[in-house]
């Protein structure tokens, strides 16, 4: 077991400032270390294997200077920041990689992770891009061909029973996050933007029954705690690609408004639907992974063919549970918010904007380039944006 | 009964707005100086000269709201508030009827659109110096002009060039280069300003033209700049006779209407310890570099 004195937030914190610091005693600890880039790569087949799952991100904070000769500046930071610190020998620590299609520059990483950083296993899941029945057929293929390289590499068969206790850990992971979102309805909010970032990056770097077990004490610490966030006047929506750290939640923060829900992938995209028990469990993941996900990755209307006809009916069937979330959490105003370059949620935007003007919700988009300085311009829009919703 | 006093200060990049109005409105006094390195720190020095004009002492001033880029660091300010929503209301000041106020000052362009004197939306570009006053400064430089002579030695142009980029270091070679292959002078300045007007208007027909439109900051006092900007929207461009003073002016009217609106619903007034001196930097922990 950890040797881990700090609780609760402070332990958040802790990991927050080092999120290497377990995974390395696990490591000596002999333990394998998987590490997965986006939220895609089925990490309940890990688990299932005793393998630790351990998120790939960027870092903000360092400037990227390996990377350029593989990926050029024209192309996503986070990816490019991500390849950089696996060129500099930051994640010497991992057995293996996975990685999934999540976009095009995204599986251009995969390759070049494989023959440049050289992590000792590494697999791709080709993910399908839409939900149609063929590509939920396809998607189950691939899977168990996953799981049997999984297996393959850890020198071990998955039983059902293993896999379905994976599945009930990690739907556990699912269900005390979304309890801590709760937390986040109360005006003002027991956690704010910036530190529910923090423990979902912090769960997503230590193994799922420790994550649990520090979600529980940061749920029953923040319901009792002195120090909560202040009242403020805006309770925000932020949308959008990956925020990996804190410093845009903290300039929002800062100014008159809490953040009290997300559509984000360090955030609630990976917490908000549990993976079904299904016969086959591969069924349940493959309807999790691929349908449930709400990541604009995956176009997720069903019939391409009556998207065509009705532009406001596809709106509603991609984006309504955007105004369910509003409407739950009672924000009064959203942030759209992706990093430069990314054409997944950049081509996604004007139609999410769209939405939004239909639900009479009233938005900004910021386009930010993955670094901590430039945000004093932002932070004029988001002020003024805070000015016109007051 | 005892005159009240209400005053808004705009710190842009380049240039420092001071104003000060009364009860009713009216206009008592307004300082206009450069920004400049010292001066961003020095913001109280034109504080006292609008005082001064005014004829009264920082006391007599119920409430002050500091806005533009450098509004967070005016240790003598009640209150911040964006540019964005003060020039809207400095703006439908002068102008009751305006729709879409563009703004180009010394750092950035914004378009503002504007409802019943109220900012309802906005787009900004701020990434670098393209299209701003500052590329104007840095091509007058290369020139050996002076910023004020562009205006009217555009308006003698018959055949204004294109300039591609409006990236001030290209635009510059693109600039020598034109005059190199004998282009006239003045056909290079129109065409500077055409590339200026229509990254702006580019910007402001997202936000929808419609009249009034009115343009203000400092580049609003080059009337190549306003006649090229009539072109690309194709309507009427108004201008305030003091374009700069807008952000300053809307600050100082949003002063007076908090500081009204809070005497009428017996609320206290809030404001932070005031004091008309230096700006110290840095010392404000606003998150952004600390990361916790």
């Amino acid at each position: 077991m950890s040797a881990a004195t700090k609780q609760g937030f402070a332990r958040v914190q802790e990991l927050y400032q080092d999120r290497t610091q377990r995974i390395k005693e696990l490591k000596e600890e002999g333990k394998k270390i998987i590490g997965y880039l986006c939220i895609y790569p089925v990490t309940e087949i890990m688990t299932a294997l005793d393998l630790v799952p351990y998120r790939v991100l960027g870092d903000m904070r360092e400037p990227i200077t390996k990377a350029d000769a593989y990926l050029p500046s024209v192309v996503c930071p986070f990816l490019r920041s991500c390849l950089d610190l696996g060129l500099k020998g930051k994640y010497e620590f991992l057995d293996g990689v996975v990685t999934s299609h999540i976009c095009d520059v995204g599986s251009s990483l995969s390759g070049i992770w494989r023959y440049t950083v050289k992590t000792p296993f590494h697999y791709n899941i080709d993910t399908p891009h839409t939900t149609h029945d063929t590509s939920l057929n396809q998607i189950k293929g691939v899977l168990k061909a996953y799981q049997t390289a999984m297996e393959n590499f850890a020198g071990k068969k998955i039983t059902n029973a293993k896999l379905k206790k994976a599945i009930i850990l990690h739907n556990e992971q699912r269900a005390l996050a979304r309890e801590l979102y709760e937390l986040k309805k109360q005006d003002p909010p027991l956690v704010s933007g910036a530190e529910t970032l923090k423990i979902i990056k912090v769960i997503q770097s230590i193994p799922v029954v420790e994550g649990n077990a520090l979600l529980r004490e940061v749920i029953s610490e923040a319901r009792t705690r002195k120090n909560k966030p202040a009242k403020k006047n805006a309770r925000l929506l932020v949308w959008g690609s990956i925020l990996d750290d804190t410093p845009l939640i903290e300039m929002i923060e800062s100014l008159d408004a809490n953040v009290v829900i997300d559509d984000t992938c360090v955030g609630s995209r990976p917490f908000f639907d549990d993976v079904k028990i299904t016969p086959d469990l591969i069924d349940g993941l493959a309807q999790h992974y691929l349908v449930d996900i709400k990541c604009p990755r995956t176009f997720r209307a069903r019939d391409f063919y009556a998207v065509k006809k009705n532009y406001l009916e596809d709106l509603k069937t991609r984006f309504s549970y955007l105004s369910d979330y509003a409407r739950e959490w009672k924000a009064n105003g959203v942030i759209l918010q992706s990093v430069r370059y990314c054409d997944t949620h950049g081509y996604e935007v004007p139609q999410v904007r769209d939405y939004l003007k239909e639900i009479d919700l009233p938005g900004i988009y910021l386009e930010h380039d993955y670094t901590v300085g430039g945000l004093a311009p932002l932070k004029t829009r988001v002020q003024g944006f805070l000015e016109i919703i007051e | 009964m005892i005159p009240i006093y209400f005053a808004g200060i705009d710190l842009g990049s380049t240039m420092t707005k001071v104003v000060v109005v009364d009860e009713s409105e009216k206009l008592l006094a307004y300082v206009v100086q450069h920004t400049g390195a010292e001066h961003r720190r020095l913001a109280n020095r034109v504080m006292e000269e609008a005082l001064s004009q005014a004829g009264i002492t920082i006391d007599d001033i119920t409430y002050i709201i500091a806005t533009g880029y450098g509004r967070i660091n005016v240790p003598f300010a009640d209150k911040q508030i964006t540019e964005l929503t003060c020039h809207a209301r400095g703006v439908s000041h002068f102008f009751p009827n305006v729709s879409l106020a563009i703004d180009i000052g010394g750092q950035d362009a914004k378009a503002m659109k504007i409802k019943n004197g109220k900012l309802i939306d906005f787009m900004m570009s701020d990434k670098c110096a393209a299209g701003t006053g500052r590329y104007l400064e840095v091509v007058a430089q290369t020139l050996g002009l002076s910023i004020e002579d562009l205006g009217p030695i555009s308006l003698k142009s018959t055949h204004k060039v294109s300039i591609s980029s409006i990236c001030t270091i290209f635009a510059q070679q693109e600039v020598s280069n034109h005059l190199s292959a004998g282009v006239p002078l003045e056909d290079v300045v129109a065409g500077l300003h055409d590339a200026i007007a229509g990254r702006v208007a580019r910007m402001a027909r997202r936000l929808k033209v419609e009249p009034d439109v009115v343009f203000t900051g400092g580049v609003a006092k080059n009337t190549g700049v306003v006649r090229a900007l009539e072109e690309n929207l194709g309507c009427p461009v108004l201008v305030p006779s003091e374009p700069l003073l807008s952000g300053a002016l809307g600050a100082a009217l949003i002063a007076r209407e908090t500081a009204l609106k809070a005497q009428a619903e017996g609320k206290p007034l809030q404001k932070v310890g005031r004091k008309l001196e230096e700006a110290t930097f840095f010392k404000q922990d606003d998150g952004i570099l600390s990361g916790n």
